[in-house]
């Protein structure tokens, strides 16, 4: 039975978009999403389906066969999605952040031979920031990119790259001056293609969760591509452009803390309403309302926070604040609300029978990716202390 | 081929039995709480037929129409939404407490109102009232045949093959058109909605008509006109006793078993 997930979105048609979404999740996703959870794969039959939608085109500009939808919309659709089975959200992710950047900061070149690629879509993004010594401390990366005539040749060592093997192109983050100082000076984005000589997709990760999508480690063994293949053309700029493309990845995180959040509630509103104790239904007992509550007011606080940034981006102003804010939040109470609805479950909350144990495995690493929640509380404090010089 | 097809906003039929409530003085049917109404589920697929016709056909236009509330709008923007190219809301505060017999009628005027039709496409009933007369009463206003519960169809010359869902099979039958058919929930699954189509459809207008627009006038329609009177509507009490059969062996619990339901008459 459907609830209206779409109720806080302010512009109608996103409304109308984010609800059809949430039809095909509750008829699509929800009846197989722990069947392909537990057993690792990759759901082609789903990413068809959001293609077939058209979600891998919704950020794309209309002038390159894209919806050019807003960032609000991409939030309400990435909520629903995770709603259904968080790795969806998680395969669009990087798409949609990739695409973005080369939006904004790619040549004129670069945004007519991928984007219009990215809608179909024909091909599918990944971004690879994090090293074996490289995580948190982006700029401690060791990946090299040496010009060479015309060509740039790749060495180094990447991990946990999601999308790492079905990707079609990768936004790779080197340096092409390890001695710069500051150091995010020498630091390049490259559009690498798959299929680049010297350039392979190695182990795939067996993780906690956030399974069926593949993370994975890159290796660049003198990959060879074209200097057109730097980011915006310029040297020295790849930190910012990436860090500023992050932002609209935390807005996903937060949507996919929402969702999950969303999914383990209503499985566990309903759940007590059924199950009896001590001669009366759970949910009779008061301490149970009061955890209700507390998870629905936490969702809902975390989802205004969410929609709050992704309007905020929508606008055209800087929002990493915002985005920090949103992403640190919802994916600390989607910590608490899927262990919340595990404690609601009791026992069968721990079989498998039931997708709470998903929920709960999937919520840590949002939590640790796209920036950990130490990291973000940085970001927010550097952001607060710019607004109070003393 | 231009195609005209019916759709009707109803009660979402997943909610709860214990949402379900009825004013039996009023003799109406209230609303659950904070429950969206939905498509009746074979209305999409009525939709589905007119887009795959079309399609097949290269050109016509698909025209949906809905009696209802202004809620009803949701229900016509669903099928724009999928496809099809103009909507009409027929909607009346004389329409209140109408019946199937009127609710025929109207649709069978605004269908005459939207003029060229090769093809009238309904669901074969719609799941809150589940009676499935309105495709019947709007052909026989219309004085064109009408096929029902179809699986699936395909253009024949100047008419149209049926296949029907029969108790025990299927059939085919051929119509000539115009002609209504209803369409079965076997005729397979409608297409979801395109974010493309949804931006779409989200920039159509869609026409709204009162009772008036379609020549009814206000002796014809509402609660005092109805043709079928509505003596009750109640929730059913359903009662349920167990009883265990005693029996040393399972034969006689069994020949214990015949005895009572042959004592019942139910066998
Ligand atoms: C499933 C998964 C998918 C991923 N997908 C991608 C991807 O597609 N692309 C990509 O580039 N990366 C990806 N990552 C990597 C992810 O972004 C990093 O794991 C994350 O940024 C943390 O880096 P790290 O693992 O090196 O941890 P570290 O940086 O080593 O952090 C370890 C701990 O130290 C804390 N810490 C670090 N610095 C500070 C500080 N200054 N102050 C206080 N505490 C600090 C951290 O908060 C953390 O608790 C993925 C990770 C996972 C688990
Ligand atoms: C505004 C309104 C007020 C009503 N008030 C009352 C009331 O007070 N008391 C009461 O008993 N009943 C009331 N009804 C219900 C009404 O009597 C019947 O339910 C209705 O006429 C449809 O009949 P059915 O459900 O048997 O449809 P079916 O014949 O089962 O439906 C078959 C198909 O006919 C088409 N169709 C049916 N209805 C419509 C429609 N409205 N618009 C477009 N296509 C349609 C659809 O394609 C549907 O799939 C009301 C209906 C409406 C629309």
């Amino acid at each position: 039975m459907a609830r209206d997930y779409a109720a806080d979105i302010s512009d109608p048609v996103a409304g109308e978009i984010v609800s059809n979404v949430g039809v095909w999740v509750d008829k699509e996703v929800v009846p197989v999403a722990s069947d392909y959870e537990h057993e690792d794969a990759f759901p082609q039959p789903l990413v068809d389906g959001m293609a077939n939608l058209g979600l891998f085109g919704i950020k794309v500009p209309e002038a390159y066969g894209g919806l050019d939808l807003s960032f609000e919309c991409y939030a309400g659709v990435c909520m629903e999605l995770a709603r259904g089975w968080m790795s969806l959200a998680g395969i669009i992710n990087t798409h949609v952040l990739v695409g973005y950047a080369i939006q904004e900061y790619g040549t004129e070149e670069q945004r007519q031979k991928f984007l219009p690629r990215l809608v179909e879509p024909e091909i599918r993004c990944a971004l690879s920031i994090t090293e074996p010594d490289a995580g948190s401390d982006a700029q401690a990366i060791k990946t090299q990119a040496r010009r060479d005539g015309d060509d740039y040749v790749i060495n180094g060592q990447k991990m946990w790259v999601t999308n790492g093997q079905r990707a079609g192109v990768y936004l790779v983050l080197t340096k092409t001056d390890p001695a710069a100082s500051p150091a995010h000076r020498g630091i390049s984005a490259f559009l690498v293609e798959a299929g680049t000589a010297g350039f392979t997709s190695g182990k795939k990760f067996d993780k906690l969760g956030y399974k069926g999508v593949e993370t994975t480690e890159l290796s660049f063994d003198d990959a060879r591509v074209p200097a057109s293949a730097l980011l915006s053309g310029e040297e020295g700029r790849g930190f910012q452009h990436v860090m500023s493309a992050l932002e609209v990845g935390r807005i996903n995180v937060a949507s996919r803390g929402v969702g999950v959040a969303q999914a383990a509630f209503d499985d566990a509103i309903r759940y007590a309403q059924k199950r009896v104790a001590f001669g009366k239904p759970i949910v009779e007992h008061q301490a149970q309302q009061i955890r209700l509550a507390e998870m629905a007011t936490k969702i809902r606080a975390a989802r205004l926070l969410t929609l709050d940034a992704a309007r905020k981006k929508d606008s055209g102003v800087r929002s990493d604040l915002d985005a920090g804010m949103a992403k640190l939040f919802a994916t600390e109470i989607c910590q608490e609300v899927t262990l919340d609805a595990l404690r609601i479950h009791g026992g069968v909350g721990y079989s498998k029978e039931l997708p709470l144990e998903r929920y709960y495995r999937d919520a840590p690493v949002m939590v640790i990716a796209e920036g950990t929640s130490d990291i973000q509380k940085i970001v927010i404090a550097r952001n607060l202390l710019r607004d109070y010089p003393v | 081929m231009n195609i005209i097809v019916c759709v009707k906003q109803i009660p979402d039929p997943e909610t709860p039995a214990a949402s379900f409530k009825v004013d039996e003085a009023a003799k109406k049917v209230i609303p659950a709480q904070g429950i969206a109404p939905v498509v009746n589920p074979y209305d999409p697929q009525a939709t589905e037929a007119a887009l795959r016709l079309r399609d097949a056909d290269g050109g016509g236009k698909i025209t949906v129409i809905s009696l209802g509330p202004d809620s009803a709008r949701d229900a016509i923007k669903h099928a724009l939404a999928m496809g099809a190219d103009e909507g009409v809301l027929l909607s009346d505060p004389g329409f209140d407490g109408i019946d199937n017999f009127q609710t025929a009628t109207a649709l069978a005027k605004a269908i005459e109102k939207v003029g060229e039709y090769d093809l009238i496409l309904m669901g074969r009933a719609a799941a809150d009232w589940d009676m499935g007369v309105v495709p019947t009463g709007v052909a026989s206003i219309l004085g064109i045949p009408v096929v029902s519960v179809a699986k699936g169809m395909e253009k024949d010359g100047a008419g149209l093959k049926v296949e029907r869902v029969l108790d025990d099979g299927f059939e085919t039958v051929e119509t000539s058109l115009p002609a209504v058919v209803s369409i079965s929930n076997e005729f397979g699954e409608p297409r979801y909605p395109q974010l493309r189509q949804i931006m779409l459809a989200a920039k159509k207008t869609v026409q709204v008509w009162s009772a008036a627009d379609v020549g009814l006038g206000a002796d014809e329609i509402g609660a005092a006109n109805r043709w079928l009177p509505l003596e009750a509507l109640y929730v059913p009490v359903v009662e349920s006793n167990v009883e265990i059969i005693e029996g040393d062996t399972p034969e006689e619990k069994a020949t214990a078993l015949a005895q009572k339901l042959r004592a019942a008459k139910l066998v």
